[in-house]
């Protein structure tokens, strides 16, 4: 093949711009870090990052919903460990009262005490957490009870309140107040059960009768077992929440280990690449360099 | 028989003619080593025309002289770089708008779509965990707004871009017409040069040239015609070039091509006023590949509907990212959506179906559409005003589909009042209540959401699609360059002027200048000897 001297020079520019495009390659993937730039270097790179950009976003804000739920859960389970405290407080009273060597004057003294505890009663069962009252049910923004302990709202069982701590796994975070303080469903107005209980016993230990305040004792067992059997459930649903906060970390390091993996570059390697194609475009810079220039023209005088 | 006296000396001179002959076409080849489309030539030389001798003693030469200068040129292998430039062309446009397309996606990134969609659901997940909160509320008015902005700004880049593409094509038709009055120019030239039986060269190499430009352009066939014969006996051949059959030049005839503006948009997702490329005198154009094709086909390409091409244009991207938007905010506003793949569009909880945060015991459900469109002064359109489209009884398709990625917005209600209006309680006056907004979060893992399945997949697969078509077009282009640069390679090495043998040939014809004086210089003493020194 007759070779001249145009096809020489373009033939090492088109070779030059060739190397210098893969080394202008290397270059970026170093400098950027990851292995793709556009979706065209490689679609399928790029289809699965998106996949794995959103699983770990939604990790991460699954992880934020779990740490919502726990803090709202410990204040639940708090609250119900003081209002259980207050309950056994009262039945230890109940219990001293009950043997016939009392006075009425003992009685009275009980009576002031249990009174107090009532209010306390009340006041934690409208317990907020962060201006949001945690016995209320939806009505959030309403606290649960006024001073006589009965409902300022309505309020059902079925007003649970679920966090997403996964995709399609909720876990309902509230205890709704009726389930605690009453039986069932409760409308406005309506006196709660469980206050009302407390309010016999004041009455029972107002009439100074023994045997009435003794027979209280049976009710005031059967809400103690009430609010053991919400904290237990309670007890359980955090339990929960633990285990899915050590899955999402779990999953959280995984899913950024292989979006790292996906699409990040393995820097030794493109580094080595990079002097790779260094040295061939140097090499052709030199050969190109003494290929183009003698021609006849030099050894003629 | 003797030949005459002074013989000697007329072979001498023709030899210095011949030389001198060689040595300009050397000097012609050097300087043109450079010029774009040039051909080398070559000197026919011959030995002249030998006188018989009558005593039987042979013929005698009679010396040197050039009979032709000849263009080195393969027509085969224009032919053959023609067909594949054109080729070339079409890819190189695709190639680099698709990156641009690309680019304006700007995905994988941190800051694409899929973050932005991401945004959102972590603020309605943010929500959820406290519903009653001013703060999360205005948080996910923002991160709306984000998603409608991500929206409305690629559509208005793509709609830049289509606009910019259309200009040049508007450019390039000029361009083809420019180069065809040119070549048509040239072909008159040539042809009054060669009537006389000569070859035109250098402006058979200037019009190839030219040739070589426009089969960049469009897609061109380039042939000589035969005419039938001249006077003088030889070939009457005329140059003709067509795109698609139909002559763009014929001889010194001209047919422009014009760039006219449609009356009808192609895509109803196109700018308006694009122009379509036909025949000045009226007929229509096929254009089958060359950098207009290019053009063409990203401009137009709707994936091979209304009549486009097959290929994936900016129509198509912007008719899937309404369809995207329209289908994305009727579930989000209306519930609307078929949850369950059968096929048929079922009613869940929507936004409509929320219950403000101010509402009070006994008020029925917001009805407030959380997105909406700009409306025509770039305001947010309320969600009354944009569901009076959709007439009653309501007609979900004819309200949606006034939504584009470009107008896509948030409602007034939404954007005046985020506190209140956010609808995502599933009663009234339950603050806490978020059964609307957990069917809302749980529509972003609803498969059946668009054919493609959740949003999530329906971007990512215009993202991959666009990125395999890229990727597919840098392939095209760089097996395009390497045939041209190969065919190039052949004709370079058919036509390309060498120094060295420029200058071999520079060396050769000195030397037979050189020698030819030396035969005048020895003619010359021969005749001092005979005219001065002889008899006297």
């Amino acid at each position: 093949m007759r070779i001249t001297n145009n096809m020489l020079i373009d033939n090492m520019m088109a070779n030059l711009n060739r190397n210098l495009n893969r080394v202008s390659n290397y270059q970026n993937q170093l400098s950027t870090g990851k292995k793709i730039s556009l979706p065209s270097d490689d679609p399928i790179i790029a289809s699965r990052a998106l996949k794995l950009r959103t699983d770990v976003a939604e990790i991460q804000q699954f992880k934020r919903n779990v740490n919502d739920a726990t803090s709202w859960m410990e204040i639940t389970e708090t609250t119900l460990k003081q209002i259980g405290d207050v309950m056994q407080r009262i039945r230890e009273l109940t219990v001293d009262v009950s043997n016939g060597t009392k006075t009425q004057d003992d009685m009275d003294k009980t009576k002031v005490e249990i009174e107090q505890l009532k209010t306390q009663l009340i006041n934690l069962a409208n317990t907020t957490y962060s201006g949001r009252y945690i016995f209320s049910g939806f009505k959030t923004d309403k606290a649960l009870m006024d001073t006589d302990g009965k409902f300022l709202i309505d309020i059902s069982k079925n007003e649970q309140i679920f966090y997403e701590i996964g995709i399609g796994d909720d876990i309902n975070i509230n205890v709704a107040g009726c389930d605690l303080f009453h039986t069932g469903d409760a409308a406005e107005g309506e006196k709660s059960s469980f206050i009302n209980t407390i309010d016999e016993l004041i009455a029972a230990l107002e009439s100074g009768e023994q045997t009435t305040v003794s027979g209280m004792l049976g009710k005031i067992d059967s809400e103690i077992n009430n609010i053991l059997r919400v904290r237990s459930a309670v007890g359980a649903r955090m339990n929960r929440l633990e285990l899915t906060a050590n899955r999402l970390d779990d999953d959280n390091i995984n899913f950024t280990k292989l979006m790292s993996k996906n699409e990040d570059v393995d820097i030794a390697e493109a580094i080595m690449k990079l002097m790779n194609e260094m040295n061939v475009y140097n090499a052709s810079l030199a050969a190109g360099a003494k290929v183009i220039q003698p021609t006849l023209v030099d050894f003629l005088t | 028989m003797s030949s005459s006296t002074f013989f000697g000396l007329d072979i001498a001179t023709r030899g210095l003619f011949t030389a001198q002959r060689g040595l300009t076409n050397v000097n012609h080849n050097i300087d043109n080593i450079n010029t774009p489309g040039y051909s080398r030539q070559v000197l026919e030389q011959r030995a002249s025309r030998p006188i018989l001798m009558a005593n039987g003693t042979g013929m005698m030469g009679t010396g040197s002289e050039i009979v032709g200068v000849n263009r080195m040129r393969d027509e085969y292998l224009d032919v053959k770089f023609r067909s594949e430039s054109q080729y070339l062309g079409e890819w190189e446009v695709k190639q680099t708008l698709l990156e641009e397309l690309q680019v304006m996606y700007n995905e994988p990134s941190d800051s694409g779509f899929n973050t932005v969609l991401n945004e959102f659901y972590n603020s309605l997940q943010q929500l959820s965990t406290d519903p009653s909160s001013p703060s999360a509320r205005a948080a996910l008015k923002e991160k709306a707004m984000m998603l409608t902005k991500y929206f409305n700004s690629v559509a208005a880049h793509f709609e830049y871009l289509q606009n910019d593409i259309n200009e040049i094509i508007y450019a390039k038709v000029e361009e083809v017409n420019s180069l065809a009055d040119q070549i048509a120019k040239l072909n008159q030239q040539i042809y009054n040069y060669e009537v006389t039986g000569n070859v035109a060269n250098d402006l058979r190499d200037q019009r190839g040239y030219l040739v070589d430009k426009l089969s960049k352009i469009v897609n061109i066939e380039a042939y000589e015609v035969n005419y039938g014969k001249l006077p003088n006996g030889r070939d009457d051949m005329r140059f003709v070039i067509t795109i698609s059959g139909k002559a763009l030049v014929d001889h010194n005839n001209v047919t422009h091509l014009e760039a006219v503006q449609r009356e009808n948009k192609l895509n109803e997702e196109d700018i308006p006023n694009l122009y379509e490329i036909v025949w000045a005198d009226g007929n229509e154009l096929t254009i089958k590949s060359g950098e207009l094709k290019g053009y063409l086909d990203v401009r137009d390409g709707n994936n091979g509907l209304n009549g486009s091409s097959d290929f994936r244009g900016i129509p198509y991207y912007q008719r899937k990212m309404n369809d995207f938007v329209r289908v994305f905010a009727r579930t989000f506003n209306e519930g609307i959506i078929d949850v369950d793949g059968d096929g048929v569009l079922d009613k869940v909880s929507g936004h409509v179906d929320g219950y403000k945060l101010n509402s009070r015991e006994g008020d029925p459900a917001s009805g407030i559409r959380f997105f909406t469109m700009f409306d025509e002064y770039g305001k947010p359109m309320s969600s009354a005003t944009f569901a009076a489209a959709g007439g009653t009884p309501i007609d979900y398709d004819a309200m949606y589909s006034q939504i584009t990625a470009k107008n896509f917005s948030i409602s007034s209600e939404i954007f005046d009042d985020p506190v209140n209006n956010i609808s995502i309680s599933g009663a009234a006056e339950q603050v806490g209540n978020i059964e609307v907004l957990r069917t809302l979060i749980d529509l972003r893992h609803n498969t059946y959401m668009f054919n493609e399945g959740s949003p999530e997949d329906y971007i990512k697969t215009i993202i991959s699609c666009m990125g395999v078509d890229g990727q597919l077009s840098s392939h095209y282009l760089n097996n395009q360059t390497v045939i041209t640069k190969q065919i190039e390679n052949r004709r370079q090495s058919i036509s390309g002027v060498s120094v060295n043998e420029e200058m071999g040939n520079l060396v050769r014809y000195q030397h037979a200048y050189k020698a030819a004086a030396k035969m005048i210089q020895t003619y010359s003493e021969i005749l001092d000897i005979l005219v001065n020194r002889l008899g006297v």
